[in-house]
């Protein structure tokens, strides 16, 4: 889309400048601490990240009964694995959701109206999904827009589409790969990314 | 009618953007920490008090209400932190925290030497709760919506129901191309769930049940759509009715 609009040459340069001069007033007025933007930034580095997800889709797929809790009750289930972090029913994830891929079935989250995004075992939402191109395009016709990621759904899977729109945050069990029966639980999460856990792609086993 | 509220479906827009990046220039991340920050220190939290200045309502509504206010060509054109830096710039020179001219004014003498250092803390941090204490415990608790008030849900899993075309004007939750459709309730979430703020005559505020309901795309694009997709979307209940 962007190609169509007309930017300054500088449209990079005066947007820092200006985040820039807007966190130097609010550090002088008191609103903030000059130490405040990054404090929020390292807890998306540390303790709120797709890394969380990872290790639930991990442990989800070595041991199939915790995965029936974590769909039929997703925080309980992520509150039973003492290896995350604090805060996993935090900011954007008081109230989440997941939803297993399997035989015949692919899910795809989505957020028409913004970019609802599971904080705590995802952390911030990638570029594609706040992209207004692909949650209107997402909705009607999902197989169309996941070929565009490189992801073929055969007509025979259905493709659930989960449009969040209340306080229900998402997110995707994609299948366990093939090829993976020797692997560890660290090993196996090392094949998770963040969008396999949204749906526009398969956790792959390379 | 807001095309930002109505986007669901809109064609012809080209491919998608595969970009994976959460940030894709290093000052996005600044007006990201700035934004979380504000949620954090907002007054209607039941949080420590601490020494900021801020004093007003910021939310997630607050945010997507700016975003739906835009012109929806420049909804368009601007990346998604852009339009973040608009909205909260705006925030703070209408709520009398800074003024257009010295933003003006800084924003030129960064764009000059972009390499300028922060200024610092004016003065040291005050006993109590810091800035940055609640801005982590607001991280960690969040601000959940839900209530424990028991308000009987009036439909069940399995009913079919019709979705409201309700009068929204500042600000929805509700997707336009749901509006006018018949859907099947596929989950009652237990309890109520309230919203950020009350949306007027569109009808959410105060806490209410809230379904996941199930479409049939082709239902909902008539022979526009792709076989074996089918859509659920969660839904506030003022927006689900009996099905006719």
């Amino acid at each position: 889309m962007s190609d169509r609009f007309q930017y300054p040459n500088d449209r990079e340069a005066r947007s820092a400048a200006r985040a820039k001069a807007l966190e130097a007033l609010l550090i002088e007025k008191g609103i903030i601490n000059a130490t405040t933007v990054d404090t929020v930034l390292k807890v998306f580095e540390t303790r709120m990240g797709p890394f969380n997800g990872a290790k639930i889709v991990a442990r989800a797929w070595v041991d199939p009964a915790f995965k029936q809790r974590l769909v039929a009750d997703t925080p309980a289930a992520i509150a039973e694995l003492t290896d995350l972090p604090e805060g996993m029913a935090g900011a954007e994830g008081e109230h989440m959701r997941a939803v297993a891929n399997g035989e015949g079935v692919h899910n795809l989250i989505i957020c028409t109206l913004c970019s609802c995004y599971p904080w705590p075992v995802l952390g911030l939402p990638p570029y594609w999904y706040k992209d207004p191109t692909f949650r209107s395009r997402a909705a009607r016709e999902p197989r169309a827009v996941l070929k565009e990621f490189g992801l073929d759904v055969p007509t025979a899977t259905e493709v659930k589409v989960w449009d969040s729109s209340a306080q229900i945050r998402w997110f995707v069990i994609p299948e366990r790969p093939a090829g993976t029966e020797g692997m560890s639980e660290a090993e196996l999460a090392a094949l998770v990314t963040p969008e396999s856990m949204m749906g526009v792609a398969v956790a792959n086993a390379a | 009618m807001k095309l930002q509220h109505y986007l669901g479906g809109l064609e012809s827009l080209g491919p998608v953007s595969t970009e994976t990046r959460v940030f894709v220039e290093e000052w996005e991340k600044r007006i990201f920490g700035i934004h979380t920050a504000m949620m954090a220190l907002s007054s209607q939290l039941p949080l420590p008090a601490t020494p900021s200045a801020f004093r007003t309502v910021w939310t997630w509504a607050d945010l997507r209400k700016g975003a739906e206010a835009m012109n929806p060509f420049d909804y368009f054109k601007y990346r998604y932190y852009e339009k973040w830096l608009g909205g909260i710039c705006g925030y703070f020179v209408a709520n009398g925290y800074i003024t257009e001219e010295e933003l003006e004014a800084r924003t030129a003498e960064y764009y000059a030497d972009p390499d300028k250092p922060l200024p610092q803390d004016s003065a040291a941090p005050a006993a109590g709760t810091t800035i940055d204490q609640r801005v982590e415990r607001y991280l960690m608790e969040g601000d959940s919506p839900k209530s424990d008030l028991d308000i009987a849900p009036a439909f069940k899993e399995g009913d079919a129901v019709h979705i409201r075309n309700v009068p929204s004007i500042v600000h929805t939750r509700l997707p336009g191309f749901l509006r006018n459709r018949s859907g099947v309730v596929e989950t009652v979430y237990p309890g109520a769930y309230g919203y950020l703020t009350d949306t007027g005559t569109d009808g959410i505020g105060a806490p209410m049940p809230v379904y996941c309901v199930r479409f049939a795309v082709e239902e909902l694009w008539p022979g526009n759509t792709e076989p074996n997709v089918t859509l659920y979307a969660d839904l506030y209940a003022t927006y689900v009715a009996t099905a006719a």
